[in-house]
């Protein structure tokens, strides 16, 4: 099998820089995806994680270069770290997930197809029978496995998670794991994610960048182990102190 | 359209439809009502989930200018559509580009839009009513059906079939971007297009109600049709059927206030729907209450 660092790169990252205001959110940060890897990006908050995922998505202007080398579909599955729901909004998991399932409009009916493919994906995720339930009642975990279940359909070429675990319970996060380590065995989506997660990182990472504002340190996961990084990672020290 | 509105008048001589269909003017308003529940329901479901009732609200404003500015300029008093639509657009693109393009909060700049629009039409007003009867633009302001002409009618139906056909191509599209724009743009929608497209919508959806509704009015018939089914909705589906069933009624049901009290048809339709939408809100109440 080939290694992460030798496998081809899927995105490419150049000297890429994003200011706000004259402040550099981001500052000549170069890094590689290579393809059929979970790479992970890590680091403190204000690190330029959001944003790096945010210039890769093509959601704000930057200056630098970036390269997607598609050898399939070039289809993105995303998971934004933020998704918020309308309380009063009508809206069910079977129309959220069945918008990018369909060209019917969801409004005039789900078509038989996408009813299949829809319940497939929510028991992928661990959710079998929430079809009819509006999104506005889900809890946070909830909502978070069907923005994965959404992100997964089509089968991504490349997928961005940020921050997937958030708000998980630990059987979510398994699944999480087990769809992340199939999409590396299948070596046909690469993974992209933003984690605070330590433990789950070592479980499912093949190379972490640590940004802060610029990359800090990057490498195997056997990184996380050294002093250097774990300075650099407040958060997660904050969280090993709270559980000790 | 004469031998069509004489076979219905005559059913309703002979007691098959209500007597009020004897009158041609009442069909073609009725006919209006079919057209335009379809048409502002199905807008004005995308127009609360996309948060866009302000917006309809400037643009209803902008009507009236336009009109103002079309009659100054020498058009027709029954069909001031040119400076309508001509202004309307011309606020549309103004605002959507501002909006996209400053920081600061939409509603600020909606407002900023709604005021400029409501002063200079104030003063067009003003210069019209000394070549015009106030009562003349009283119909443009709150709806009349006695000014509806078959024409506005083919003209309603026309437009109505192409928001229609538009809406279904982009629907997914636009729902998805109302609810995150970032995973509207990673399933290969446009923001920018999707916010210009549907605003292009709205503008010809409310300039081809104007004369039934009025300027003034038309705002509620693109937001509380949808307020009123989305007390009562569980889905998309029901949703939209929602929106265009209480869009229907309140248009049929302020037809009838409006031939039977002589009072604006706008008015009437207006006060309909708001009933609807205080209707579907204790519905709303009480089934949240019994299933507690």
């Amino acid at each position: 099998m080939t290694e992460p660092a030798e496998a081809p790169a899927l995105l490419e990252i150049d000297r890429l820089t994003v200011r706000r205001h004259r402040e550099a959110l981001l500052d000549e940060v170069s890094l590689r995806v290579r393809r059929g890897t979970v790479h992970v990006l890590m680091g403190p908050n204000g690190a330029g994680k959001s944003t790096l995922i945010a210039a890769i998505l093509a959601q704000l202007a930057f200056d630098g270069r970036i390269a997607m080398n598609w050898a399939e579909t070039g289809a993105i599955g995303y998971v934004p770290q933020s998704f918020a729901v309308d309380p009063t909004l009508p809206v069910t998991v079977a129309d959220f997930l069945a918008l990018t399932r369909q060209r019917r409009p969801v409004c005039l009916g789900i078509t038989r197809g996408a009813k299949a493919a829809i319940a497939r994906l929510l028991a992928r995720v661990g959710l079998s029978g929430l079809e009819r339930r509006p999104l506005a009642v889900l809890s946070g975990g909830e909502l978070r496995r069907v923005l994965l279940a959404h992100a997964l359909d089509p089968e991504p070429e490349l997928l961005i998670l940020d921050e997937p675990t958030a708000g998980l319970d630990d059987a979510a996060v398994a699944i999480l794991d087990e769809i992340l380590l199939a999409s590396k065995r299948s070596g046909k989506t690469t993974v992209l994610m933003v984690s605070h997660d330590l433990e789950q990182v070592r479980r499912v990472a093949d190379w972490v960048t640590v940004l802060d504002r610029r990359v800090a340190v990057e490498g195997p996961v056997d990184i996380l182990a050294t002093a250097h990084v774990r300075e650099l990672l407040p958060a997660a020290r904050e969280r090993r102190v709270a559980r000790a | 359209m004469t031998a069509f509105y004489g076979w219905i008048g005559g059913l309703a001589q002979r007691g098959v439809l209500p007597s009020d269909f004897q009158y041609p003017f009442l069909v073609r308003g009725f006919l209006c009502v079919l057209v335009l529940a379809p048409i502002l329901g199905g807008v004005s479901h995308l127009v609360v989930t996309r948060r866009m009732a302000f917006f309809s609200a400037a643009l209803g404003q902008a009507a009236i200018t336009g009109v103002a500015l079309g009659l100054l300029l020498g058009e027709p008093l029954n069909a001031p559509y040119g400076g309508m639509f001509g202004f309307c657009l011309l606020s549309t693109l103004g605002m959507v580009y501002v909006k996209r393009h400053a920081t600061l909060p939409p509603d600020t700049l909606i407002g900023v839009f709604h005021a400029l629009t409501l002063g200079l039409g104030l003063c067009l007003l003003v210069a019209l009513t000394r070549q015009f009867n106030v009562h003349q633009v009283e119909s443009v302001l709150f709806g009349s059906l006695l000014t509806v002409t078959d024409g506005d009618l083919a003209l309603l139906l026309a437009v109505g079939i192409l928001v229609a056909v538009l809406l279904i191509r982009e629907y997914n599209h636009l729902l998805l971007d109302s609810l995150s724009p970032p995973l509207a743009s990673v399933a290969g929608a446009e923001p920018a297009y999707l916010e210009y497209f549907f605003a292009l919508l709205l503008t010809l959806s409310i300039v081809v109600s104007l004369k039934i509704i009025g300027a003034l009015l038309v705002e509620a018939l693109v937001v509380v049709p949808a307020a009123a089914a989305r007390n009562v909705a569980r889905g998309t589906r029901s949703y939209l059927i929602g929106s265009v069933v209480v869009a229907f009624l309140a248009g049929a049901g302020g037809l009838g206030v409006s031939t039977r009290f002589l009072v604006p048809t706008g008015g009437a339709v207006v006060l309909a729907v708001s009933a609807i939408f205080f209707l579907t809100l204790a519905v709303r109440s009480l089934t949240r209450r019994n299933a507690v």
